[in-house]
């Protein structure tokens, strides 16, 4: 079996370098053969595109997507400087 | 001398995905804010079109809107065509200069642009061996003595440096370490502290924290979206004058 950091680092480049997600900020963890994804997006679709370019990446393992959705919530207080 | 309410928000990444929905997030910021300052990586890809909808939904707000372009807005290579068409749609972009605003009787000072990495004092790199490296630290020098130029040149009441990467290691907090140099540079920082700024606002850390301090004590404020998870933030700057 690919040893799981490699295969950890090639998800994350994936990620970061297709033009699909061009996404930096997502955390992946491989622990045997199940790869972890997490983070936050703004929204459903780039959830699942993020599961696609992982699953390409890492083939024959299972993928887990606990990527959450971004709430953007009103604003809030404002800060006195 | 009057208060300055600045809303200030980075990272917001739009793209045809998103389309209209943080416009409508922006309703009703005349009222709560004076001005908006967005901190970079207005779009995922770099791409014009992308450029073109982020236009869309920041031109045409009752405030003016002070913008600068993030890493992602490099990446296809169309940040010049980006930085153009939002100017057409009115608002104002820095790259690695200044502008004066009069808000209610108070000249806002903006310098700054889309900064770059580094890292951080006694863990950075320095300008030495390959030309690789050599390139990626003189591309911060560079710009951190335009934007203390920028700040220097600024006739203002209230002066503010916008920017997109990090200029201290504070609003880093939550990141993992080892990528601190691609999350910003003291260069930045010095810049400001050398020439005195009120506040400097960045983005580009979606995992940091929000607030900061530089070593000379002006306050930083990290207003990634997942970091604030607010459609903005407001600070109000008093007007003690700048340190
Ligand atoms: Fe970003
Ligand atoms: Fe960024």
């Amino acid at each position: 079996m690919e040893t799981p950091q490699y295969v950890a680092a090639r998800v994350q480049r994936a990620l970061a370098e297709d033009d699909r997600t061009n996404e930096l900020g997502i955390r992946v963890d491989v622990r045997g053969d199940q790869v972890y994804l997490r983070g936050q997006v703004p929204c459903d679709e780039r959830r699942h595109l993020i599961e696609a370019v992982a699953r390409e990446a890492a083939p024959g393992l299972t993928v887990h997507n606990e990527i959450r959705l971004l709430e953007v919530h009103e604003p809030g207080e404002e800060e006195h400087l | 001398m009057n208060a300055l309410r600045v809303a200030a928000v980075a990272d917001i990444h739009l793209g045809e995905d998103l389309r209209g929905h943080y416009r409508k997030t922006l309703a009703g910021i005349e009222e709560r804010a004076d001005v908006l300052l967005v901190g970079g990586d207005l779009t995922r890809h770099g791409t014009f079109e992308e450029g073109r909808l982020v236009a869309d939904e920041l031109g045409g707000l009752p405030i003016p809107v002070v913008a600068v372009l993030g890493n992602h807005d490099y990446h296809s290579d169309a940040d010049q065509e980006i930085i153009a068409v939002l100017r057409d749609a009115g608002i104002t972009v820095l790259d690695d200069d200044a502008v004066t605003i009069p808000l209610n009787g108070v000249r806002l000072g903006v310098a700054g642009g889309k900064g770059f990495g580094g890292g951080f004092a006694g863990k950075c790199a320095s300008e030495f061996g390959e030309p690789e490296t050599k390139a990626f630290v003189r591309h911060t020098k560079e710009i951190a003595e335009r934007w203390r130029l920028a700040l220097k040149g600024l006739d203002a009441d209230t002066k503010v440096v916008l920017s997109h990467y990090s200029p201290v290691k504070d609003t880093l907090l939550g990141e993992p370490p080892e990528i601190y140099p691609f999350l910003g540079s003291y260069l930045l920082a010095e810049a400001a502290d050398a020439e005195g700024a009120d506040l400097i606002v960045h983005g580009h850390a979606h995992s940091g924290t929000e607030k900061g301090i530089t070593p000379g004590g002006i306050r930083v404020r990290n207003v990634a979206l997942p970091v604030i998870e607010h459609a903005y933030v407001v600070y109000c700057l008093d007007g003690e004058g700048v340190h």
